[in-house]
């Protein structure tokens, strides 16, 4: 099945030494780039986001500018898989090991939403704004969203997706990944300029329609397997591909997910 | 009202059937027996705690899940099993309607599997272990009783949870609406589910948003929240004979504060108003509003005002969490149906708890049964990060 075409006018991206999709295409890694800045959050904001939250702001921001998109209007949808599930276990932690009372602070930025709530206040914008979950179609579920928002609105719609490594102790056999945050601004079909069409697609067993991967399949071998691992890579991909100004079909999990395509198909520059 | 109100992307859906799990029952016809005898579900917890609070506690077990979905048998995947089961009739309707992949599976939720994990991490504490059946990537995320919904409804749509706190359960409605609008989807299973849990209660505690006696919205005394636990699930369709509409959705940010509501209330203001406009309605149109109603002191008070400032008309306004409990993020879903009951059965229960009347609430909030016609109802949710969602529910 395939969802209707978009737009993508903007892409922001954080992973470890490289903290801005711009210094990622350039290809050189800086070390200092150890941990997400915040710098798109006020003082005060910063100090309550977590690393989480700091990185989505810093992509949003960053994918925002890109498309000359307004802060304080675009509607924006939030993805994470797991959430801020490390504040999650140091409130835990304070309950059941040190049996201290809990935090109010770290409280309210416990929820899974802490990011987009973080994101709305700096940026003043008193539109719609979500937080979602799919483990690791995430990815596809955000964008979905913004492909719906997208054509019932008519704006421009940011999506953002990221998720911190799930904490080792709890994860047991899972696999390890690496932080990673990654954004997008989806626009209407044909909104000019634009850096590429989008369309998703969904190979659903059984129905008549095959995914036909028509178009080359997309791999940068510079994401290394702890990035892979992380359920957010989807987004990551196809930012990659849209900053290539590439042309392909982008899977938007790592395997675990159920098998939804992006295929993007770069706008000349 | 934002800018994108301008527009009506949206149209009516088709409400086919719903289910509903809280303090007052295991499903429609127990809830609206409590609602009529104005009987609260709320009482002590389940669990020892170290202060004083009421909750609102399903007063029924869901059963484990079995065979291949043992291993995502939290108590929130029961929960959800249960209210699936109980939608069972309106989704083999839908299933023969709709091809499988065109039925999404929208819900929300804020605990997701916290209960569990916070027994599994106080049993790691305790032993250094954590339980054999502990398995975090089915029993944690918010995702993972996604799986469930889809293995017991056929659905193959997109899937996904919501997590905007406590407008978690409203906003899939909104969700739902625009993807069918898009041609993307036909009808979705929505709704929104959460359980009790300790480190939930600690946080409210940490923040002294707890009352100590059962919640009391709008009360002039009122001192906080009391916790809940429950669900309910709609299956939303482009068309059909619907019990009744869901005739639209406003989200707003107040863009204020992270944990506290804009004390004008101008956000929550902004989402009844984009509703009513989405719909193409006026407050006039409106007969009646399931408040937020929280029973904190900022909550309601910034409520009252917004929705005074909407409505000219006394159209009453109850609260029903001092029935269920604020039920997190099943808050929404929960009272999207008790707007729904109102439209079915033409009454409201009394809003518990609210007499007297805090003097800067100045609106109608009934103290006894109110029977009449209503046909347009509004049910309000905000949440953490200043999110505000405001559900236009209307008869067929």
């Amino acid at each position: 099945m395939k969802y209707p075409r978009v737009a993508i006018t903007g892409v922001g991206l954080w992973v470890k030494g490289f903290p801005t999709a711009k210094a990622w295409l350039a290809g050189s890694a800086d070390p200092a780039a150890e941990k997400p800045l915040g710098t798109a959050l006020d003082k005060v904001n910063r100090r309550r986001a977590g690393p989480l939250g700091r990185a989505l702001a810093d992509v949003a921001a960053e994918a925002i500018a890109m498309a000359g998109a307004d802060p304080a209007t675009v509607p924006t949808i939030i993805g994470s898989s797991i959430g801020e599930a490390a504040t999650m276990i140091g409130l835990l932690d304070q309950m059941w090991r040190k049996h201290e009372p809990m935090s109010p602070a770290e409280f309210t930025v416990s929820v899974h939403n802490a990011a987009s709530g973080l994101i709305s206040i700096c940026n003043k914008n008193r539109g719609m704004t979500t937080s979602l979950a799919a483990d690791s179609d995430t990815p596809a579920a955000a964008l979905l969203e913004g492909i719906g928002m997208v054509l019932t609105r008519g704006t421009p719609v940011l999506v953002a997706c990221g998720d911190e490594p799930a904490p080792e102790n709890l994860a047991g056999q899972a696999p390890l990944w690496a932080m990673l945050a990654s954004a997008i601004v989806l626009a209407p079909p044909d909104t000019s300029p634009r850096l590429a069409d989008l369309e998703l697609e969904h190979a659903t067993p059984g129905a008549d329609e095959l995914s036909p991967a028509a178009l080359p399949p997309l791999h940068n071998p510079r994401f290394d397997a702890l990035l892979v691992n992380n359920p957010q890579i989807g987004l990551a991909w196809l930012v990659d591909a849209a900053l290539r100004r590439a042309t392909g079909s982008v899977p938007l999990d790592n395997g675990d997910g159920r098998g939804y395509l992006a295929e993007v198909r770069a706008f000349p520059a | 009202m934002t800018e994108s109100a301008q527009r009506r992307p949206v149209r009516p859906l088709a409400v086919t059937g719903y289910s509903i799990a809280s303090a007052l029952g295991s499903n429609r016809a127990e809830h609206l027996a409590a609602l009529a005898a104005g009987r609260t579900g709320l009482g002590p917890p389940p669990f020892a705690l170290p202060f004083q609070t009421a909750v609102g506690a399903l007063p029924f077990e869901p059963p484990e899940l079995t065979g291949p979905l043992t291993q995502w048998s939290t108590r929130l995947a029961r929960m959800i099993a249960h209210l699936v089961q109980d939608l069972d009739e309106p989704l083999r309707r839908a299933r023969a309607r709709w091809r499988p992949e065109r039925i999404g599976i929208l819900m929300g939720t804020s605990t997701a599997g916290a209960e569990s994990t916070e027994r599994a991490y106080q049993a790691f504490v305790a032993t250094g272990r954590f339980p054999d059946r502990y398995d975090f990537l089915r029993q944690h995320t918010f995702g993972a009783s996604l799986h469930v919904v889809a293995e017991l409804t056929g659905a193959r749509g997109p899937a996904w949870m919501v997590s905007t706190a406590c407008t978690s359960g409203a906003k899939p409605l909104a969700s739902a609406a625009r993807l069918i609008a898009a041609g993307m989807l036909d009808a979705a299973v929505v709704g929104g589910v959460d359980t009790l849990c300790t480190m939930t209660l600690h946080g409210f505690e940490s923040l002294q948003a707890l009352d100590r006696v059962p919640c009391r919205p709008f009360h002039k005394d009122r001192l906080g929240i009391s916790i809940g636990e429950g669900g309910a699930l709609m299956l939303l369709e482009r068309d059909g004979d619907g019990r009744v509409l869901i005739e639209s959705v406003g989200e707003t940010s107040d863009a204020y504060h992270i944990s506290a509501p804009h004390p004008e209330g101008h956000g929550a203001e902004a989402a009844m108003r984009e509703a009513l406009a989405f719909a193409g309605r006026r407050p006039e149109d409106v007969d009646h509003v399931n408040a937020h109603g929280t029973g904190t002191r900022l909550n309601d008070t910034a409520e009252a005002k917004a929705i005074a400032r909407v409505f000219a008309q006394p159209l009453p306004v109850i609260s029903t969490k001092s029935y269920t409990g604020h039920t997190l993020a099943a808050a929404g879903a929960i009272e999207a149906v008790f707007a729904a009951l109102a439209i079915e059965e033409g009454f409201l229960p009394p809003s518990l708890h609210a007499d007297p009347l805090d003097p800067e609430v100045k609106l109608n909030v009934p103290t006894s049964v109110t029977r009449g016609r209503f046909r347009h109802v509004l049910s309000n949710s905000f949440a953490f990060g200043g999110n505000n969602v405001s559900v236009l529910v209307g008869a067929p």
